[in-house]
């Protein structure tokens, strides 16, 4: 819970468990001293590209590790795909992709040869091998790489090609830690496209990202993180809404005037506009919601703590 | 090569290992070494005045237990150097956490790791038969000789790096690895020796000013975890003066017979020890301090590679 106002989601209904593809409750990582992730209930639906937001050492790395089966929580539960990543780690793994924040490749194999030493790791049958590397360098665009070696391709290329390996297994859910860090402008663009499509798929994407516009245009459901402790989470309109102070409405009228009109929310933004209209009688041209994307969300609730 | 080798680290260790050049420069440096070895003992044992049939037979001897000697002193060095990365180095690249979270398990990556190396360490080896070649060429040695040596060889260069990649999965660095895995190599090399002779002089200045160091008692089972001695114990020859290995085979013995004929003993009976060894006719039973030495070093190779593989388990309670 914070000042501003806006409370982290309920803990899961015993009900529920399965529908979703994560569900922590109370979820806490203790270093010694430090509290990397505290008490943090979490709901990611099954199907939905969900977006982790938070400065550095907000806990989003450390709860992704969770997720990966790679850390063991402190204390509460954590379900991953309907499985304790505790118990059945193994279970886990093989329906999760995990990319994590640092890029790190084989530099010395070529790119066909990466992702077969992937799909060997995942245990899937040899004959299968030649298939999968093709469909899967041309889902990331990489097919005239197939013979290139890892050590010769691109910050951008590297990082679709780590992503090709996340899905050698196919797997149902995808934890990428920060894929768009250090990319330019263009491959960028390039690895949201990618995302849409394994959108489209049906994967269910959990992302971390400083680039808070591409996860806004991207994810259904976001969550914010400080200092390990969630801050609201939702569809980053609802988040807007509940923070009740986040629309500016840029109005230009007829006979070239413009004003500026903060609301609360979408019903005062419909109360508005037919005042304007109707009680005012003048004639709106533009009507056109200025602010209040996910940056104004995050800048509004964090304080910039770091841990 | 292959990548679809059944554990799949191996086959993506050796492909990687082989594109480098250092591959390469290693095999070359290893086998120049052996071959000087070759020249310098063959050109020493050559100039005698008589190179009769005999002399000829006994420089096949000294040239083979000359090669074997080096060459382990050679996996000594170059076992670390290859494999303190292992680990370390995935960890270093951020590749660690990709490969734990696929299905492959802890045992399997270690495993793959040592295998790597053995199969890297097992071309070294097939490196070296021509130079060994030359010295069955020579005579005074059999097939089954060179055949036991470079098993003796190949079974050091095995725990060996079952005993660096377990080091290298405890460092968070190569370099930290490296230095590690050469002192511990060291430790292992010369620490029982060592504390054999300081035991030896410790016992020599508590039998009083008349003790000769060559007449006491130091426990001889400080010799036997050691990757030397294997080698020696399994290739000396006969006699005392056939080559080095056979020189260190007869000091083996003689700790063997001061401490009680056994390998055991931790107060041996000092008697034995006030008689001159030369004195005495060479036992014939002395159990083989090669079973030892190679069940001792099993045992410290599988302890360390388990302990290596529970390191890697996940989820952990800190990220490794």
């Amino acid at each position: 819970m914070t000042d501003s106002g806006l409370h982290p989601p309920e803990a899961p209904a015993a009900a529920a468990i399965g529908a979703m593809a994560v569900e922590a409750v109370a979820l806490t990582k203790r270093y010694e001293r430090l509290t990397a992730v505290d008490q943090l209930d979490l709901v990611i639906p099954r199907g939905s590209v969900f977006g982790l937001i938070g400065p550095n050492g907000a806990g989003k790395s450390t709860t992704f590790s969770m997720i990966a089966t790679l850390l063991r929580p402190t204390s509460g539960t954590i379900m991953v795909m309907g499985v304790d990543p505790t118990r059945d780690p193994v279970a886990v793994r093989r329906q999760l992709g995990y990319m994590p924040d640092i890029l790190g490749v084989y530099d010395n194999l070529r790119v066909d040869e990466y992702l077969q030493f992937f799909a060997a790791s995942y245990h899937l049958p040899r004959r299968e091998w030649p298939g999968l590397v093709d469909s899967l360098l041309e889902l990331v665009d990489l097919t005239t790489k197939r013979a290139a070696m890892v050590n010769s391709l691109s910050r951008g290329m590297k990082q679709r090609l780590s992503l090709a390996r996340t899905l050698v297994h196919d797997p149902d859910l995808l934890v990428l830690d920060e894929p768009a860090s250090g990319l330019d402008p263009r491959a960028r663009v390039e690895l949201r496209d990618l995302l849409r499509q394994l959108r489209d798929l049906g994967k269910t994407i959990v992302i971390s990202s400083h680039i808070l516009a591409e996860l806004e245009e991207l994810c259904s459901d976001v969550a914010i993180m400080e200092a390990g402790r969630l801050l609201a989470a939702g569809p980053p309109r609802q988040i807007l809404d509940q923070l009740g102070h986040g629309r500016r409405v840029r109005v230009r009228f007829a006979d070239g005037t413009v004003e500026h009109h903060d609301v609360a929310d979408a019903d005062a933004q419909a109360d508005l506009l037919r005042r304007l209209v109707v009680d005012d009688q003048r004639t709106v041209v533009e009507f056109v919601e200025e602010d209040g994307g996910l940056e104004h969300v995050f800048m509004s609730i964090t304080e910039g703590i770091v841990q | 090569m292959s990548i679809g080798l059944s554990n799949p680290v191996v086959g993506r260790e050796v492909t990687e290992r082989l594109r480098g050049l250092r591959a390469f420069v290693v095999i070359a440096a290893f086998v120049l070494v052996l071959t000087l070895t070759l020249f310098l003992v063959y050109e020493a044992m050559s100039s005698q005045a008589s190179f009769d049939l005999a002399t000829r037979t006994r420089v096949g001897r000294t040239v083979y237990e000359a090669v074997l000697l080096i060459m382990t002193l050679l996996v000594l060095f170059f076992v670390p150097g290859l494999t303190a990365g292992a680990i370390a180095g995935e960890r270093e690249r951020q590749t660690l956490s990709t490969l734990q979270v696929t299905l492959l398990r802890p045992r399997s990556i270690i495993a793959g790791k040592i295998l790597a190396a053995l199969a890297y360490l097992g071309l070294l080896l097939v490196a070296s038969l021509p130079v060994l070649a030359v010295a069955y060429a020579l005579g005074g040695i059999r097939l089954v000789d060179i055949g036991s040596g470079l098993l003796a060889v190949a079974f050091v260069a095995l725990v060996l790096a079952a005993m660096v990649v377990a080091i290298s999965t405890f460092a968070k660095r190569v370099q930290t690895a490296t230095i590690l895995a050469y002192g511990f190599v060291t430790l292992l090399t010369i620490a029982g020796p060592l504390a054999y002779g300081i035991a030896t002089i410790f016992d020599a200045r508590s039998e009083g000013a008349e003790a000769r160091p060559d007449e006491t008692i130091a426990p001889a089972f400080l010799l036997t975890p050691n990757p030397l001695t294997l080698v020696v114990d399994v290739a000396g020859g006969a006699t005392a003066d056939a080559g080095p290995l056979s020189a260190m085979q007869d000091g083996l013995g003689e700790a063997w017979y001061r401490n009680d004929q056994s390998w055991f003993a931790l107060f041996p009976d000092t008697r034995l020890g006030d008689i001159a060894f030369d004195d005495r006719e060479r036992p014939d039973s002395r159990p083989p301090a090669w079973v030892l030495s190679s069940l001792s070093l099993t045992a410290l190779a599988v302890a360390m590679s388990w302990g290596a593989a529970r390191r890697l388990r996940a989820p952990a309670e800190v990220e490794r």
